[in-house]
């Protein structure tokens, strides 16, 4: 913000063409910044709870950290490994089933295939969150029959999250697989190439981007999810608990440990942020597309 | 790509590629399969004795589709061989419980109606301990297993010979005279429980009053060391005429709408569950302590995911167009800092907010030395509310917009300001619409999305502060999502399954209303 430019043009119409736009853009990243600036520093003030965290940390200390990890008060780290788990898997899972499905929607030609994908545009209007009642009761047979599965089971919940895999996921993937040209498919038919060939061998080598993109917004979204998370996880062991579902209990009410929430919320933000800017040219084309995340 | 081959060398190629790619599939399905069958056939074993015919009906059609879709020879099988994964998911864990919750929504489920009628009457009938004793009584001594679990060894000498049992809070199990070891006509020894002397079961005399063991007719209990009665229930199921009696006062209660009740309206707990038709739908349009509060959270359901999608699409706008321009510095770092809001996850900055907003702690009143009642106050809780979800997704806006902005042709422009328009002019009535065209879709799938989010209404302050003189938890900010989470888990009366669930589908129905409109208005269906 420094105005060499002013040898050339006098301030005032440098500021009325540019100058002006960097106060909104300062104004703007005080405004983004604001909420995650205060919890680094919450992060890093020596006593932990709320009504002692300002703008700026009274006294610097990592002892925040070193109580969190330390699991006395909350098992974080578990937390962290269960979403890594679940969202990780979903993120995979999720878009290799997408993946699947777009192939067929966008390279063959069936019967019901219009009424298919209309039927998926449909669904997912209703959206998962909305079945929680469903799925708590659902979920609470299933483990009267299979207890690894029941109330608890973080296997049950990841199961659960690809019920979402044909939804809007598979509409962006199909439209990204429309754009690669179908010469490759016939010329790797020539060559003898057969329908899983072209699939594996052709078509997601070239699909690349579009896979990262939904992967990483499966992921964020899945990380994210609360609602079905709690009513799955909820009830069972803490052990289990996801970030969302752990940390919403951990800061309840008056945020008591204040300290060691800022710092499970740096150490889990962080990973996410710096993947969203590593994927960030991707992800702005995704969101063209209509991708949508929590 | 590889080359094309030519006509010559063709068979010989495209022969060993199938070749290979037939071994290696093969075996890979046949693993596939084989686990897939395996693994049914292992389910189908628990699901059939209980009696679980849906999940018996899901899982053998499940089964029977993927062993044809994946071994019919014939090229109409193959689309469904990459459609099929994903259809098995969506049916059990989203179109199942699009189902299961209508069914329950005609239900009363929920907390005292979670049993069903047969185990309702067994919880009714077990927890029923008369005080009048039954003239049965057994020789007992207290005894104690290996891992220290404490017993009653009985004796019950009615029968000739005697018969011994072995009583634990489990039950009653018989044991055969030829397995005891004896110490005169009393058992010292059975089936892993060792009789206690008097000094030692002295020391366990609190857990052993309070050792009830369950039999058919009631339950035993010790009266002194050495001898335990039995102790009828009061309550007794009668098959015939499907009433419950209660011996001692004579009082009969029969089934009514999912409870036993008597005739002066007193019920036994708990209850089972019941149909009862349209009777959740009928409270919320019927009864004005519920239908005020629901209108309410609709109206302002509408107001938030409106007010959400309008504002962060203004200042996301702004942003966009004032941090475009060629000659600004430092464009690349703002569009990166402004993702931030959006990128986190929002169930841990709303939780921040929450913190910031907090009345006496929180640092926004500490920074304004006030006492501003950010999230305390209904109409400044909406606000607060509003303030959050659009710092939350004005990035989205910002990017989006941003895209759009750079794909307008900047000739468009300058051909409207060579006609003489200003600046403001060229913006509204040529930038503007074609950057709508773009957004427009995206503003709509925004507001589906804000229109049920759950997060940032639920963390940042419970959709409190609480309506005041509602019949059911309903909350300022509430918005219809999180009234029904609220409804089911966290209403004073405990869990009112059913009641919720009535509520999820008034807002499918309202889903599907809006999306039937619009569907009709964009032409995106008509490439596919």
């Amino acid at each position: 913000m420094t105005a060499p430019v002013v040898n050339r043009r006098p301030f005032g119409r440098w500021f009325r063409e540019i100058g002006w736009r960097h106060v909104v853009g300062v104004a703007a990243l005080i405004f983004s910044l604001f909420p995650v600036l205060f919890i680094i520093s919450s992060s890093l003030n020596a006593s932990g709870s709320l009504s002692s965290s300002g703008f700026f940390p009274s006294e610097f200390s990592l002892i925040n950290y070193r109580d969190l990890l330390s699991g006395e008060d909350a098992p974080f780290l578990s937390w962290l490994w269960n979403t890594m788990l679940v969202a990780g898997g979903a993120a995979i899972a999720n878009t290799a089933i997408a993946a699947f499905a777009s192939y067929a929607f966008s390279r063959m030609r069936f019967a019901g295939r219009r009424a298919g994908l209309l039927s998926i545009l449909l669904i997912q209007m209703f959206p998962t969150t909305l079945l929680f009642v469903a799925l708590f009761v659902l979920v609470g047979d299933i483990g009267d029959i299979f207890p690894g599965l029941g109330l608890g089971s973080r296997l049950m919940l990841f199961i659960i999250y690809l019920g979402g895999a044909l939804g809007v996921n598979t509409w962006l993937i199909k439209g990204y697989f429309d754009t690669i040209p179908r010469d490759l498919d016939e010329s790797a038919i020539i060559d003898g190439a057969t329908h899983a060939q072209i699939f594996f061998r052709v078509i997601l080598p070239l699909a690349a981007p579009i896979l990262a993109v939904v992967a990483l917004i499966t992921f964020v979204f899945t990380i994210n999810e609360f609602l079905v998370a709690s009513v799955v996880l909820g009830q069972g062991d803490a052990e289990n608990f996801t970030l969302a579902v752990g940390m919403f209990r951990f800061v309840d009410g008056q945020g008591g440990e204040w300290g060691q929430f800022a710092a499970g919320s740096v150490m889990s933000g962080v990973p996410v942020v710096a993947l969203f800017l590593f994927l960030q040219k991707y992800i702005v084309s995704g969101f063209t597309a209509g991708a949508v995340k929590g | 790509m590889p080359e094309r081959t030519s006509p010559s060398s063709r068979p010989s190629r495209a022969g060993s590629a199938a070749f290979v790619g037939l071994s290696l599939g093969l075996v890979i399905k046949v693993i596939f399969l084989a686990t897939i069958n395996a693994t049914s056939i292992w389910a189908l074993g628990r699901l059939v004795p209980e009696g679980v015919w849906v999940g018996v009906a899901f899982i053998t059609i499940a089964t029977l589709a993927i062993d044809i879709v994946y071994l019919a020879p014939g090229r109409w099988a193959i689309p469904f061989r990459y459609l099929l994964p994903g259809t098995i998911f969506l049916v059990a864990f989203q179109l199942y419980p699009v189902v299961y919750t209508a069914s329950i929504s005609t239900t009363n489920l929920g907390t005292g109606n979670i049993l069903d009628k047969e185990a309702a009457i067994e919880q009714v009938i077990a927890t029923s301990v008369g005080s009048t004793e039954s003239d049965i009584s057994y020789v007992a001594r207290a005894a104690q297993s290996a891992d220290g679990t404490l017993g009653l060894l009985l004796t019950d000498s009615r029968t000739d010979p005697p018969s011994h049992f072995v009583g634990t809070t489990e039950g009653l199990t018989p044991v055969d005279a030829a397995a005891i070891d004896f110490d005169g006509d009393r058992i010292s020894e059975a089936a892993g429980f060792t009789a206690l002397n008097l000094g030692q079961a002295a020391d366990f005399e609190t857990q052993l009053s309070e050792l009830e063991v369950p039999a058919e007719e009631g339950i035993i209990r010790l009266q002194t060391f050495s001898r335990a009665a039995l102790v009828g229930f009061r309550l007794q199921y009668d098959d015939a005429s499907d009433t419950i009696t209660d011996v001692e006062t004579g009082t009969v209660y029969s089934p009514t709408e999912g409870f036993f009740r008597a005739d002066d309206g007193t019920r036994l707990n708990p209850g089972w569950e019941v149909n009862v038709g349209f009777d959740n739908y009928r409270r919320v349009f019927n009864s004005e302590a519920v239908r005020g509060p629901f209108l309410r959270v609709f109206v302002w359901n509408w107001a938030f995911a409106a007010g959400t999608v309008l504002f962060s699409f203004a200042l996301g706008l702004f942003l966009a167009v004032s941090l475009d321009h060629d000659e600004l510095k430092g464009k690349r770092l703002y569009r990166s800092i402004l993702i931030f809001p959006y990128a986190l996850p929002s169930f841990l900055t709303v939780l921040v907010w929450q913190g910031m907003m907090n009345k006496d702690f929180g640092v926004i009143n500490g920074l304004l030395n006030a006492e501003v009642p950010w999230l305390t106050d209904p109409w400044m809780a909406r606000a607060s509310l509003l303030l959050v979800s659009t710092w939350l997704s004005f990035p989205y806006f910002f990017l989006v917009s941003t895209g759009a902005l750079q794909s307008i042709p900047s000739e468009l422009v300058e051909a409207a300001k060579v006609d003489g328009a200003n600046g403001p002019q060229a913006f509204r009535r040529v930038t503007l619409p074609l950057l709508l065209i773009a957004v427009a879709p995206l503003m709509i799938s925004s507001f589906a999305f804000n229109f049920n989010n759950f997060n940032v209404v639920f963390f940042l302050n419970r959709g409190g502060p609480p309506i005041a003189g509602a019949q059911t938890p309903a909350g300022s900010t509430d918005i219809l999502v999180t009234y029904t989470y609220r409804l089911a888990f966290e209403s004073g009366r405990g869990q009112d399954l059913a009641f919720a669930t009535a509520i999820s589908i008034l807002i499918f129905l309202h889903i599907a209303l809006f999306s039937a409109w619009g569907f009709r208005k964009t032409a995106r269906l008509e490439e596919i």
